[in-house]
């Protein structure tokens, strides 16, 4: 018995949403062997080094012309032929777009249940049972999952990685299997962004400049926070009525509303139309002047300060952390 | 052409979510219901590419029998029937629902011919499951792209535009497929009251299909703690920084 | 000439004049006649006081006393100059005839000279202030047209003066010369040379002449409004005047029903009768916060647009064809969206036409029957329907400004309390809007009242959505609200939102909802008056901001001014009272994107130029506006709702909260 965890990487580099379904699926895997299991196309380089630490026995590569470009379903083909040649008791990926779609693929072609962005999971009984979130994290399931294998994915940022002292696993190459049609589901073309910029509504991080940006120009410091963090640059209605920003920046009920994993909102002091906008938001930092406006009843964290001093030494101290 | 658009009735929490006391469910009381934000712009493709191609679009739903509000809504902007598959208001887990929906496509293909498109939400804002979409295009042996905000039929075929980090990637499928849809394919229309009226009117057919014991079994519903609370005053002014990275870095974004 | 044949030529003139006058007559007639229903019957007594007051003593011209004193002569001039005319048509076909007994009058004579000087004196006032000051509202107008029918009534007077003049000269004067003094006076250098007896046939059939010529040209001109203005303002508007008309969706075939005017043939007879009362006078354009910001919208080129509309298509609807679009035929769709609901034009209008009823009639047809509409308020209309307020905010939340206070909230079951506080959204969910929850519900329970709220089961009114035009929407809504006080047993309310407070108290009573609703302002200054809240006196300047839809729709003025003048100094800004300047949110302008400049800062720097520390409102809109407006534009202002100003004075500190500013 073992559980399998599906790793997404670019060339070796593992992304945390991974590395933290591992730190899930080492939990559920208890005393049995954690497998790994990713994609390899050609020579290119594998995640294994990447894994150290993490508790994986073997990285499996399922190799092939194949996965050239993204190909979900011939992705799950393979994970199929080699969660039931391992026995697998739990199938885990990443609860990211491209591994929720995965492993729903799985789901499909074993006809099993999926509980897609757990933040916990436990066998128990011949079965698992899973904590997941719902409404995009306001609300939380308890749930059991009725399966000889056990498909899950992690919701990312939820759980904190940990790491052992186990090193880089041993590699597997293996060639997959695939359906015609699997292997007709893939990727055709690469379009670039459409504007260069990432789209308000989609971006997962937003940084906005209200009111106390002062100035068209006040926005500089904005959108240098926003590229460090490759986050959409946002603003308040005040600014798009100053004309500082054009109106399709707004975020607001009469603008865009947004739904990221973070808004950061500066100079904004929290009118009812902004914050109509920017209630999908999962987090909300306000940095404000005003320990009284409104913002702060609703935002998550909030700095309390002149956002002209605020975010460039937010920029900086972003800048230090990486290099670090 | 044919199409085939699944919604999901759910309430508007406008943020903030309260629990019945068995913590089975959302506290509905005082809540109104929508169509499910992706599946809304589903109904609005679906509606589009009709009027551009001609044929029939179906909207399809599984929930209680107040999800009629939701089917008529997709009928007052433009869809042509509704089937409803009706619950006693328990929630039927996603290999259930895909189930019941397969039966009613493959019913009323064998009686209409063939749906060119089966148009689904990428994710249902409530239970965010991932995955009815992907269940039936196996299940019937069709190909599907999910997380769509482009969608182009053309000559047989049907050109999927997913956006992912730093542009979009294409798929190009053939007909018959399964589309699974995001918010922002397009800005759906508000119903005109003449469209609502004739809502009214149009045809729409109830079944009640058997839940079976479901395999994804909700427990307990949680309110996560820290939902509501006061603002976390992460410092003042400039020296505030260091403390703001260690956050961001907790959440992922650094 | 004979006695016959002038009769002769008289009659034969009169019937051409006639002729071309009864057939444009008639057109406009049967035009108005397609009109859809309207009902404007009943309340005749008020009506006839409106009339009395309106036309006869020119009560709205008067609100600018210059231009409307130059008018009322000119008016009561002619009314009084009417029998004139008949002596003048007697007397043209024989120079003996006259009217019995009134010709005969020295003092009726003297009263024509009189007006006679009062209307040449009227009409070359008008001429200066066309020509010489040029005011800004005559932008658009038919301006020749103006100075021909200003020049033909200084013609008719003239000549009645000459004609009278030249008949003393005669001496034929059936009246006592001495009471003529300006006839007398023309009279004299006429009184030599030959022709005399000619001269006066020719004043007589000159003036006969000009005023069948200005009576074929008038139907055919703006001054058609001599003939429809006293019934344009007899039809008038006699229920409040901040109710809106609501449309019957329950028909039976969906060909009957009318969703506002998509063409003129959806106008109502009564905005066709307004298209045709309207001279041009541009006082609507002078009072209306969108052109006075720059906006695409002046309600008189809006009236005139759906005027000329009317003239272009009527005949051909008359035969049976069918009409275009009036939007953007007749206006464009920026025009449409521009009104702010405000009523000023309403307000200011000498001859009773209802601007704002046309635009929510075309809004009306574009949201309704097009859904077409500003993109950006697509959201509002989508969250009154389904979340219930305009923000789509939970409404779980609804009474979250009330924890903390002794406020009890109504259960299903509950026994009704004496005083049903409507909060509104605005004030249940904007940060600086619930600071007048807070304190109103504070001072009304400190009051010693039996007040009690409904929570979440209070639902937007529909005010936003029926100003947009979503009258469906909004009727769900009502019959809704309706439902839910009715089965709480609510007969009192009290409102702190002045549009929650004319939607319950003006317009539920069309869907069966019947309750007392006052304004927080009304209660709190009679709670202070009876000596149940007691306020110290203050000496700070304070300028309060009427809100249109307390004081202009209805007549909620001095309330607010009391609870001012208790805590504070009144300073009145230059726009107040009925003729105030509206902070831009109304019409659902709170969640539309203003064009051209904005309107809540140009009333923030009327309010600073009083030099008043505070702005107080009573309204939330104004509140968040307003406040938006200070900071825009850094006017050292703080907006605060009187009631939370009161309750700052009643106990300083204790409103708490953000309070705006």
């Amino acid at each position: 018995m073992s559980v399998l965890v599906y790793v997404e990487h670019a060339a070796g580099v593992v992304d945390e949403p991974s590395l933290q379904a591992l730190t899930l699926a080492r939990g559920l895997a208890g005393g049995d062997a954690l497998q790994a299991v990713c994609v390899r196309v050609g020579a290119t380089q594998s995640p294994a080094d990447a894994l150290a630490g993490h508790g994986v026995e073997t990285l499996h590569a399922a190799a092939g012309e194949a996965f050239a470009a993204h190909a979900p379903c011939a992705i799950a083909e393979a994970i199929v032929e080699l969660s039931r040649r391992l026995s697998a008791s739990a199938v885990v990926g990443p609860g990211t777009e491209r591994g929720n779609e995965v492993l729903a693929h799985v789901a499909g072609l074993l006809d099993l249940p999926l509980a897609a962005n757990c933040v916990a999971a436990a066998s128990s009984d011949g079965g698992t049972n899973v904590t997941r979130v719902r409404w995009g994290g306001s609300l939380l399931e308890v749930a059991r999952v009725h399966a000889p294998t056990a498909l899950l994915t992690v919701q990312p940022h939820a759980v904190p990685i940990e790491t052992t002292s186990s090193g880089a696993p041993a590699v597997e190459t293996f060639t997959p299997t695939l359906s015609d049609a699997a292997l007709a589901l893939r990727v055709a073309e690469r379009l670039g962004a459409a504007t260069g910029g990432i789209s308000l509504a989609d971006a997962k991080v937003v940084v906005s400049g209200g009111r106390g940006a002062g100035s068209a120009e006040g926005f500089a410091i904005v959108e240098e926070l926003a590229g460090l963090l490759g986050a959409a640059v946002g603003c308040s209605r005040a600014v798009t009525m100053a004309g500082w920003r054009p109106h399709t920046d707004q975020v607001g009920q009469t603008g865009t509303k947004i739904a990221p994993d973070l808004y950061i909102a500066c100079g904004i002091s929290g009118a009812t139309q902004h914050m109509a906008g920017c209630k999908g938001a999962k987090r909300i930092l306000a940095v404000n002047s005003d320990r009284e406006a409104p913002i702060l009843a609703s935002a998550d964290y909030a700095v309390i300060g002149d956002m002209h001093e605020i975010v460039p030494a937010l920029s900086v101290a972003i800048r230090a952390a990486r290099s670090s | 052409m044919r199409i085939l658009v699944a919604v999901k009735r759910v309430p508007m929490t406008g943020g903030r979510i309260v629990l019945t006391e068995d913590e089975q469910a959302i506290e509905t009381r005082h809540l109104g219901f929508t169509i499910s934000p992706h599946e809304e712009c589903g109904v609005e493709e679906a509606v589009r590419l009709i009027e551009a191609n001609g044929g029939e679009s179906v909207v399809l739903t599984l929930g209680p029998g107040e999800a009629e509000e939701q089917l008529r809504d997709a009928m007052a902007i433009g869809i042509d029937r509704a089937v409803h598959l009706v619950t006693d208001g328990e929630e039927w887990d996603p290999q259930a629902t895909a189930g019941a929906i397969l039966e009613v496509i493959r019913e009323d293909e064998a009686a209409n011919g063939r749906f060119d498109l089966l148009l689904f939400g990428n994710e249902s804002a409530d239970t965010g499951g991932y995955q009815v979409g992907i269940r039936i295009a196996h299940a019937l042996g069709r190909p599907i792209a999910t997380g769509l905000k482009a969608v182009t039929v053309d000559d047989g075929t049907v050109r999927c535009e997913q956006e992912v980090a730093g542009g979009r990637d294409v798929y190009v499928l053939p007909l018959p497929a399964v589309v699974t849809v995001k918010e922002g394919l397009n800005l759906p229309r508000y119903p005109s009251v003449p469209g609502r009226l004739r809502a009214q009117r149009k045809p729409l057919e109830s079944r009640s299909p058997v839940r079976p014991e479901p395999r994804l079994e909700r427990l307990r519903l949680v309110v996560p703690e820290g939902e509501g609370k006061q603002a976390e005053i992460l410092g003042e002014g400039a020296a505030a920084a260091p403390r703001v990275v260690e956050v961001l870095q907790q959440i992922g974004v650094v | 000439m004979s006695a016959a044949a002038s009769a002769l030529a008289l009659v034969l003139v009169a019937a051409v004049a006639g002729t071309l006058f009864v057939r444009r007559a008639s057109f406009l007639y049967r035009l108005v006649r397609l009109g859809q229903p309207a009902d404007r019957s009943g309340d005749v007594g008020r009506r006839a006081r409106t009339e009395a007051t309106v036309v006869l003593a020119q009560r709205k011209l008067l609100q600018r006393f210059v231009p409307g004193l130059v008018h009322a002569l000119i008016f009561w001039g002619f009314v009084v100059l009417f029998p004139t005319i008949v002596m003048a048509l007697l007397g043209a076909v024989d120079r003996d005839w006259t009217l019995p007994w009134l010709g005969h009058q020295g003092w009726f004579f003297l009263l024509v000279d009189v007006f006679c000087v009062l209307v040449l004196v009227g009409v070359a006032s008008a001429l200066a202030i066309r020509k010489v000051q040029r005011p800004a509202r005559f932008e658009g107008s038919h301006l020749g047209e103006a100075d021909l029918i200003l020049g033909l009534i200084a013609l008719i007077v003239a000549t009645l003066l000459c004609w009278h003049a030249s008949r003393i000269a005669l001496g034929i004067n059936e009246w006592p010369e001495d009471w003529s003094p300006v006839s007398k006076a023309i009279s004299t250098p006429m009184d030599t040379g030959d022709w005399l007896e000619a001269r006066e046939r020719i004043f007589v059939w000159l003036h006969v002449l000009t005023i069948l010529g200005f009576l074929v040209y008038l139907p055919y001109s703006k001054h058609l409004h001599i003939a429809t203005a006293g019934l344009n303002v007899w039809f008038g508007r006699t229920r409040a005047r901040g109710r809106l008309e609501p449309l019957d969706f329950e028909v039976e075939d969906e060909a009957a029903l009318r969703l506002g005017a998509g063409t003129l043939a959806d106008m109502t007879w009564k905005q066709m009768l307004d298209t045709m009362s309207c001279t041009e006078c541009g006082r609507c354009q002078d009072v209306c916060p969108a052109w006075a910001t720059g906006k695409a919208l002046s309600p008189k080129l809006l009236i005139m647009g759906l005027r000329d509309r009317l003239f272009e298509e009527g005949p051909g609807v008359l035969a049976g064809g069918g009409a275009t679009a009036l939007v953007p035929g007749a206006v464009t769709d920026e025009v449409v969206w521009d009104c702010v609901t405000c009523g000023a034009c309403v307000h200011e209008c000498p001859v009773s036409i209802e601007h704002v009823d046309h635009i929510v009639d075309l809004r009306r047809h574009l949201v309704m029957a097009e859904s077409r509409f500003p993109d950006e308020a697509g959201a509002m209309l989508r969250d009154v329907g389904r979340s219930s307020n305009p923000w789509g905010k939970a409404q779980a939340d609804r009474a979250a400004w009330a924890e903390g206070l002794d406020v009890r909230v109504l259960e299903p079951g509950d026994t009704a309390p004496e005083l049903l506080y409507w909060v509104g959204c605005a004030a249940s969910y904007d940060e600086r809007a619930r600071a007048t929850a807070r304190a109103t519900a504070t001072l009304l329970v400190k009051a010693g009242l039996d007040v009690a709220i409904l929570g979440p089961r209070e639902s937007c009114t529909g005010d936003p959505a029926r100003r947009m035009g979503d009258e469906y929407t909004f009727q769900a809504q009502a019959q809704q609200n309706v439902a839910t006080l009715g089965e709480a047993g609510v007969t009192r309310i009290v409102t702190s939102c002045p549009h929650c407070f004319n939607t319950l108290g003006n317009e539920y009573a069309d869907f069966d909802g019947r309750y007392e609703v006052v304004h927080h302002s009304e209660l709190l200054a009679e709670l202070l008056r009876d000596g149940r809240l007691e306020a110290p006196r203050g000496e700070d300047g304070i300028t309060y901001h009427d809100s249109c839809y307390l004081a202009r729709h209805n007549d909620v003025l001095a309330a607010p001014r009391e609870i001012v003048s208790r805590i504070g100094r009144p300073l009145e800004m230059a726009r107040s009272g009925k003729r105030t300047f509206c902070c831009g949110a109304g019409g659902a302008h709170m969640w539309m994107e203003e064009r051209g400049s904005a309107i809540n800062e140009e009333r923030v720097r009327e309010a600073a130029e009083t030099g008043a520390k505070t702005l107080a409102v009573a309204c939330p809109f104004c509140t968040m506006m307003l406040d938006d407006g200070v900071k825009q534009i850094g006017a050292g202002l703080r907006v605060a709702d009187v009631s939370v100003l009161l309750a700052e004075a009643l106990e300083p500190g204790a409103a708490g909260g953000p309070a705006a500013g």
